[in-house]
């Protein structure tokens, strides 16, 4: 198989996998919005943070992190928090910036790009990171949320 | 054609004089020369003229049509009504244009009352009154009429035509053509700009065959493989007189059904198996949906839907949907649905597609997966595939049923309906809990999730009757666990073929169909989606429409900013500018501004989840009152 239609394969693949449920042809899995992740906790790392969180703000929102990540890390594609991860320690979240070996597919991707050094310095990385971990989860008790409490109920007491 | 009707003066010797009249009311020197020039040597040089002055300033409202000279007391166009209202169209929607004044005349003061079955509903835009057909068709399963101005309306209108088409929706188009009036506004072949992704078209010559030609683009719109169809009617045969014309006697199409032998197979297999299952597809109109239910409760199988996905599918609620009891099911049916043994699918669009896509243009997917061309099952293997309309043949089968049943299998049925029901109550709370534990994250955040944006309107809507009318894929897709979808609009699905603009007026093509029948339409409305036409915002105040819209403003066309932030990062260029060209900032819009200009009640934006709730309440009741209402909400971006 040349290297070329290959690639394009591994596209088409990633189109597939990816997008599809974005092309609104496909069935809805609703993973998307308000965590397709159970809010179930991993503990927050406590490893040190040495960033700026007021500058890490203003770069979570001007790099976009958000897009995917939501506004406060629990919706979107990849929510992380409760989940954490790669964000265990400053320099895990770097080196996973760094090393993320993605190549441009042809199809549009949604996945998350690398962020080399040119494109992020290491000092706005940590900045970054220092925001991320002003990060807590919001979700209340299933009680407190009495609208999907009440879901739940709704559905327990439907006549079989 | 009734040329013997006219007076002596012909219509292109009314347009001459009216253009020579006004010119002097206008007399501009360049008003003057245009007149000259349109009446010199423009179609000897074998070029269309350009509209003069004169033509423009009246298609702009600026000078009174010439007088009518003769009577006509029985216009081609009140018949044209009449037949429209024996095939029971409700509305119309257009956006107006003189190539079909004649029909607009009739549509607004002929019959008794006049203005109904259709009603004449203005759009701003083509594209939003084709947008409206298509959403009103997917609610409804049947159409309703656009009307499009000649060349340019059908221009206007083609990206929402060939998204009707992709999604296999009826819609019944009429364009204009006033070979008389501005050259640019005709063509030879009108309808050849969108013959690629229309189904039928016709331009008849005469009165007659007009009629006959209206009532076949019908026919040919609602049997399967449907899509939207478009008869192309001169003015003049509008306009002429008609005193000996009728409207042609109406039949019915004949859909494909599938042969008593297998029908008999079917019944027999359904009947015989221990734990027959049935998978349910898209079917055509709510009656379909009624006889899947009645088959499924005949043999007790448990079933499948699509209606988290896209409407006229079997009931979400209903006990039988759902894994069932035992997931080896030993003979499963599909209703334009794949399954393992047999399935019974509507023909493609494929072929028709490719015999009419004569500019070769090709578009993609059209044999594929999106029009019904058997897309495989979900893991499993495919059976044999009938090409044959489920939904007629379903009749054909449970008279089958009927007849083959015993005594015997009807306890055993029953028994196996009840053990399905009861697994099936089962399979769902499990599933709610999952759901309703994950859409927890992020609920009490700023700003909203849009799993509360869902789960908090639930509770408002659960005891109406209601349809969700937009796509709900960017905005989380809750409804899918959330929502109980049991009617065949209960949600409406996708685009078609993923184009932008479609929300809004998808969402006022529902609510023309909920109007009437006491129902209310929810469009949560992403604000790339709204920001294409927004003037349907206007058509839904002024026909008091029974539409919440609730924004999922997410300040971008979200989408495609993911896309170019990828893009830049993995090129090494960082993601800091991705935000040029895909979001809307700078500045933010004010949608409850927006829908206030547009006459509509509204409010927002609110961004603090505590208060969405009340604003939710605010809206249906707005709306129960036949008030439509946006409320601006910002939201997570997905
Ligand atoms: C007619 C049309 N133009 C452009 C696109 C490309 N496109 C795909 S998604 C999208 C963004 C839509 O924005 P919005 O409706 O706000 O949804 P969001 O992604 O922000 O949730 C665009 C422009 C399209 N699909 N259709
Ligand atoms: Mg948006």
């Amino acid at each position: 198989m040349n290297c070329h239609l290959k690639s394009r394969l591994q596209a088409a693949a990633i189109l597939i996998g990816l997008l599809s449920p974005l092309m609104m042809l496909d069935a809805q899995e609703g993973a998307r919005g308000g965590g397709g992740v159970s809010p179930k906790n991993v503990p927050a790392p406590t490893s040190p943070v040495t960033g700026n969180p007021t500058a890490g703000k203003q770069l979570y929102y001007s790099f976009g992190c958000y897009a995917c990540h939501g506004y406060n890390g629990e919706t979107g594609a990849r929510a992380f928090v409760g989940r954490w991860g790669n964000l265990a320690t400053e320099q895990s979240f770097i080196t996973f910036l760094r090393g993320r070996a993605n190549i441009a597919p042809i199809p549009p991707s949604t996945s998350m790009p690398n962020f080399s050094e040119s494109s992020m310095s290491d000092k706005q990385a940590k900045d970054i990171y220092a925001y991320i971990r002003t990060f807590k989860s919001t979700a209340p008790d299933l009680k407190d949320a009495s609208a999907l409490n009440a879901i739940l109920e709704a559905a327990r007491q439907e006549k079989k | 054609m009734a040329k013997s009707q006219k007076t002596s003066v012909g219509r292109r010797g009314f347009l001459k004089g009216a253009a020579t009249g006004a010119a002097a009311l206008v007399s501009t020197p360049l008003a003057e020369a245009q007149t000259q020039r349109n009446g010199g040597s423009a179609a000897a040089d074998g070029g269309a003229s350009a509209p003069t002055e004169t033509q423009l300033a009246r298609e702009s409202g600026n000078i009174r049509p010439p007088v009518a000279v003769r009577k006509i007391t029985r216009p081609g166009s009140d018949l044209m009504v009449q037949t429209l209202k024996e095939l029971g169209i409700e509305y119309a929607a257009a956006n107006p244009g003189s190539s079909f004044e004649g029909l607009q005349e009739s549509l607004i003061n002929y019959g008794n009352p006049p203005n109904q079955m259709p009603e004449f509903i203005t759009a701003l835009h083509e594209e939003s009154a084709v947008t409206m057909a298509h959403g009103y068709a997917k609610a409804e399963g049947k159409p309703m009429l656009a009307l499009l101005h000649g060349t340019i309306g059908i221009q206007h209108a083609a990206m929402s035509i060939y998204q009707a088409y992709y999604d296999r929706v009826p819609i019944l188009m009429i364009a204009g053509n006033d070979p008389d009036f501005i050259a640019a506004h005709t063509a030879h072949d009108m309808a050849g700009m969108v013959r690629s992704f229309t189904k039928w078209d016709a331009e008849p010559k005469t009165l007659d065959e007009a009629l006959v030609a209206i009532q076949r683009a019908y026919n040919e719109a609602i049997t399967p493989p449907m899509a939207p169809t478009l008869v192309v009617l001169g003015s003049e045969i509008q306009k002429d007189n008609a005193p000996n014309s009728k409207v042609p006697a109406y039949r019915p199409p004949e859909f494909p059904v599938i042969d008593a032998t297998r029908a008999k197979e079917i019944a027999n297999s359904l009947l015989g198996a221990q734990n027959p299952r049935i998978a349910v597809g898209r079917l055509r109109t709510p009656e379909g949906v009624q006889r899947a239910v009645e088959l499924a409760e005949l043999v007790g199988a448990c079933t499948s839907t699509t209606a988290t996905n896209g409407p006229m599918s079997f009931p979400q609620r209903h006990p039988l949907c759902g894994p069932g009891a035992d997931t080896n099911y030993d003979y499963t049916l599909g209703l334009e649905a794949p399954a393992a043994q047999v399935f019974i699918q509507g023909p493609a669009l494929g072929p028709i597609a490719s015999s009419r896509d004569t500019g070769n243009i090709g578009f993609g997917g059209i044999n594929g997966a999106g029009l019904g061309g058997g897309r495989g099952a979900r893991g499993g293997p495919v059976g044999t595939r009938i090409e044959a309309d489920a939904e007629a043949s379903l009749p054909v089968i449970i008279n089958e049923v009927k007849r083959q049943i015993t005594s015997d299998q009807k306890g055993r049925i029953q028994e196996r309906a009840a053990k399905n029901a009861g697994a099936n109550h089962e399979a769902h709370v499990t599933a709610v809990a999952q759901a309703v534990e994950a859409k927890r994250a992020g609920w009490n955040g700023t700003p909203i999730s849009t799993a509360r944006l869902y789960a908090e309107l639930w509770p408002l809507i659960k005891n109406e009757d209601w349809c969700l009318s937009s796509p709900s894929n960017f905005s989380g897709g809750h409804n899918a666990q959330l929502w109980d979808h049991n009617r065949p609009y209960s949600y409406l699905g996708g685009q078609g073929a993923g184009g932008m603009g479609y929300g809004a007026p998808a969402s006022v093509g529902a609510a023309l169909a909920a109007r009437a029948r006491n129902r209310i339409v929810v469009n949560i409305q992403t604000d790339g989606d709204l920001n294409y036409a927004p003037g349907v915002l206007w058509t839904a105040v002024h026909h008091k429409l029974p539409m919440l819209t609730v924004m999922h403003n997410n300040r971008a066309w979200h989408q495609e900013y993911m896309f170019i932030e990828y893009m830049a990062g993995v090129r090494g260029r960082g993601a800091d500018r991705a935000h040029i060209g895909s979001t809307l900032r700078d500045p933010y819009l004010d949608y409850a501004k927006m829908a206030a200009g547009y006459g509509m009640a509204s409010e927002g934006p609110i961004t603090e989840p505590a208060k969405l709730s009340a604003a939710l309440k605010r809206g249906v009741a707005s709306v129960k009152r036949g008030e439509p209402y946006l409320i601006d909400v910002l939201t997570q971006p997905r």
